[in-house]
């Protein structure tokens, strides 16, 4: 195990807004931001847009650290590495502001740092990072709640905080899934080392990995990064799905997120899911489901199971504006 | 008379075949980018494209609102901006999906050289 390496954790937050008015058919809302006021936040969270790409429903930016999603009510930023990213809350509620939109609710959530120590404050512990979130919070927000949320292995937690104002709520028919893999497959790994074939004949990482067959619908937005590392973010409709790799040995992560609806085919999850982590052959998956649907990570265990890999904990936990959180980790069957 | 070193836009259905035609007459490589005034991302790429048009005028760089030639955009079945699609002789040779500097910098030196 390295002293000290890239910190392939994520830190997420995603921010919920409503139109004066409750105006329910807000159009562009927060895609009406312009660049440079965004540029602005997250040069302040330490991180920069190095890609992009957006549709009819949302924008999508590959960032220097992870990922950006900006939909008409809804912002998600992903970043990994030391960033600053509860730094965003006050800036980007000034500018929700500016456009008529209210923050309605906040949702903050991250696993178990890999290298705790290297981080900057507030995010060496928890209860600090909450206590940050909460002074840029709009005492509207009055519904509260933080948790970790433990699994059997003490270096894979949970921690979530939610947030909401008891009177706006998101979709009820989706869940969120973010999983997180470490101690991944060392060849496959090297898959994401920039080679020196860069012409723009060559086979990128995502065709060598088997990425760009996930989810063949998606408009798949990526970037290479030098000497190694790989985001990229998958636009299909109106949903989302990203993926992060950190492949250097000793600190090897990966991440994937994506949304899900109950009312889809689950088959259909099942099998993006386990092709996702296929790709990584990770030694252990640890993953959270998100829904107001307490059924949504079933969904999950299947996928995991049908790869060999065992669920070895399980927590779940209610929270505001959010619904329903579990977090379980999994290790191959044959493994204690 | 086309400008040179410049992404010029077409606001009309007109102007933008004029623009072809010429391009077609002339065999030059066209890059069309395919945006929207409220499209971040496309704001993202736009200080680039302007850079790459000023230093390679042997490329004709065009630039097509989605919402204000919405025919064109149908025709041509954009789903995703930016979309730039490189033209040489009337045929679309390659496209670039998302506002990627590298890959957009590559397939012009590509379809440029040859």
């Amino acid at each position: 195990m390295a002293v000290s390496g890239f910190e392939g954790f994520e830190k997420r937050l995603e921010l919920h807004f409503f139109g004066h008015h409750n105006d329910p058919t807000v159009t562009m809302g927060l895609r009406l931001i312009d660049f440079d006021s965004l540029n602005q936040v997250l040069r302040v969270v330490q991180c920069a847009v190095v890609s992009a790409v957006g549709n009819h429903f949302f924008d999508a930016y590959v960032l220097s650290e992870s990922s950006l999603f900006v939909y008409p009510t809804k912002i998600i930023i992903k970043t990994c590495g030391t960033t600053q990213l509860l730094k965003s809350i006050r800036p980007l509620i000034h500018l929700a502001s500016d456009l008529g939109l209210t923050l309605c609710g906040c949702r903050y959530t991250r696993g178990s740092f890999i290298f705790p120590e290297s981080q900057p404050f507030p995010y060496v512990n928890f209860k600090q990072e909450v206590i940050c979130i909460e002074e840029n919070l709009p005492d509207t927000l009055c519904f509260r709640k933080a948790s970790v949320m433990p699994s059997k292995l003490p270096s894979y937690s949970w921690h979530a905080f939610s947030a909401g104002d008891g009177e706006h709520f998101p979709a009820d028919d989706t869940f969120t899934v973010e999983v997180c893999m470490t101690e991944l497959d060392r060849v496959m790994a090297r898959t994401f080392f920039k080679t020196s074939h860069d012409s723009a004949a060559a086979k990128g990482m995502a065709e060598l990995a088997g990425i760009d067959g996930i989810n063949p619908r998606a408009i798949v937005c990526d970037f290479e990064f030098d000497p190694c590392g790989y985001s990229m973010n998958g636009v299909d409709g109106d949903r989302y799905s990203t993926i992060h790799v950190t492949p250097e040995d000793g600190f090897s992560y990966a991440s994937f997120e994506c949304v899900g609806s109950v009312y889809d085919d689950q088959d259909g999850i099942v099998e993006t899911l386990k092709k996702a982590v296929q790709v990584f052959k990770p030694a252990t998956v640890s993953v959270s489901t998100t829904s107001l649907h307490r059924e949504a990570w079933t969904t999950v265990v299947r996928a995991m199971e049908l790869l060999g890999l065992k669920c070895r904990s399980f927590v779940m936990d209610e929270f505001p504006a959010a619904g329903t959180v579990v977090f379980q980790t999994f290790t191959a069957a044959r493994r204690k | 008379m086309a400008e040179e070193g410049q992404v010029i836009a077409c606001h009309t259905v007109d102007s933008w075949k004029e623009q072809l035609e010429s391009a077609n007459t002339s065999k030059k490589l066209v890059v069309v980018d395919f945006t929207a005034s409220w499209c971040g991302p496309c704001r993202f790429i736009a200080p680039i494209l302007t850079e790459l048009a000023k230093k390679l005028p042997n490329v004709l760089f065009l630039k097509v609102d989605v919402d204000e030639l919405k025919s064109v955009a149908e025709d041509w079945a954009i789903e995703a901006m930016p979309t730039f699609i490189f033209l040489k002789e009337g045929s679309i040779i390659d496209k670039v999906v998302g506002a990627r500097k590298d890959e957009l910098q590559q397939k012009i030196a590509l379809h440029s050289a040859a």
